[in-house]
């Protein structure tokens, strides 16, 4: 008798989960201790088969390194007119967007665990795939891992001033953050990093500081040697489209309204006309706060085992029959 | 040498006026063949746009 057959009486404790209980019981926090736990314990039975495994994480690997060195070949490329820079454009825009995917698996060591040989392809991919957002991978994982012990805490959560009240109003706030004199982004990231003050995170400071320094001296050396239309196409304008939509889609989309800070209600579950790619899989983000060690790519896998615990803690999962 | 780094941070937007919006400015007119106005050489021109722009960006905090 496996786990998951030892366990199944349970899920029929679970409100439209199966044969009704001898005593009706409420979703989410009103359900009893008991069935809390049990619940618990099938969701993580489901986590443990999507976990990520290293050893199978290779593509990520292989994807962000080999997207680094196509964008690496774009400059000598697009300066000698062999690509056509609208191609470089459009891919250093993908590159700048996705990046931040892979990154975020080596954010939470998805792709090596410490203390294992895949961890320098763990850090290897952390710190390349995020150079096109000028974004260090110290910083990155730093507030991401704060964004998730404090998810939806106006105080502490680090993207939380990505909060709007619409759509449209989010998109605009994607830029507005960016901006010198607004307290959002990476400048709200830079003053947290200052309030924690530990060795780490003035080790990110520092990596921010230089990233910021070393990439405009290029910039500006770039353009004033003739190649400021390489530099706007291959990576100014492509980082600002990556941020903004990753600011849209992994940051307002999956927590918006952002009144949640319960386990089960800091994320939404949603469905988008632009599909689950498109999306980069946020659709399922609920999956991934509960368990961050389950891959972007099986995270719509987990969600569909999951759904009806899911349910059964009140979230509402409406939004997506699958 | 905090203190300079931030003034360095605080004067960015000016620099990016100059060291980058001048010169992409230029480089857009040459590109598509277009005269700067008052007969100015279009690098001038990009520092007329890039210089007082990017002054304003560092002064109000925001680019637009």
């Amino acid at each position: 008798m496996n786990e998951m057959t030892t366990l199944q009486p349970a899920v029929a404790l679970a409100p439209g989960a199966g044969d009704a209980p001898a005593i009706p019981l409420g979703a989410g926090n009103e359900l009893d201790a008991h069935t809390r736990r049990t619940l618990l314990q099938q969701e993580r039975a489901i986590a443990r088969k999507y976990t990520s495994d290293p050893k199978k994480m290779w593509p990520y690997t292989v994807i962000t390194l080999g997207c680094f060195a196509l964008w690496l070949a774009f400059w000598p490329l697009g300066m000698m007119d062999v690509l056509p820079l609208w191609v470089g454009f459009i891919a250093s825009t993908v590159f700048a967007a996705g990046g931040y995917i892979t990154s975020h698996e080596a954010m939470h060591s998805n792709i090596g665990r410490p203390g294992t040989k895949e961890r320098f392809w763990n850090e290897a991919v952390g710190q390349v795939a995020t150079i096109i957002l000028i974004f260090p991978f110290s910083m990155a994982r730093m507030m991401h891992l704060h964004h998730h012990y404090y998810t939806n805490d106006p105080e502490k959560d680090p993207d939380y001033t990505d909060a709007a009240p619409g759509k449209y109003s989010a998109w605009y706030k994607t830029w507005l953050n960016r901006q010198p004199g607004v307290d959002g982004s990476i400048h709200h990231y830079k003053r947290i990093l200052e309030r924690i003050g530990t060795p780490a995170a003035k080790a990110a400071l520092r990596d921010t500081m230089i990233l910021q320094l070393g990439s405009m001296a290029f910039f500006f050396a770039m353009a004033w040697s003739g190649y400021a239309m390489e530099v706007a196409l291959l990576w100014w304008l492509p980082r600002h489209i990556g941020l903004s939509y990753i600011r849209f889609w992994l940051s307002w989309a999956p927590h918006h309204p952002r009144t949640g800070t319960g386990r089960y209600d800091n994320t939404r579950v949603f469905k988008t006309w632009i599909g689950h790619y498109l999306s980069m899989g946020m659709q399922y983000h609920v999956v991934h706060h509960l368990y961050p060690e389950v891959p972007n790519h099986l995270t719509r896998y987990a969600y569909r085992e999951m759904k009806p615990l899911l349910e059964a803690r009140g979230v509402d999962c409406s939004a997506l029959k699958d | 040498m905090t203190t300079a780094i931030k003034q360095l941070f605080y004067w960015m937007p000016f620099l990016f006026g100059i060291g980058f919006i001048a010169p992409l400015i230029a480089q857009m007119l040459e590109y598509w063949q277009v005269s700067a106005p008052w007969g100015l050489s279009p690098v001038m021109f990009g520092l007329l746009i890039g210089a007082p722009w990017g002054l304003y960006a560092t002064l109000r905090g925001r680019w637009l």
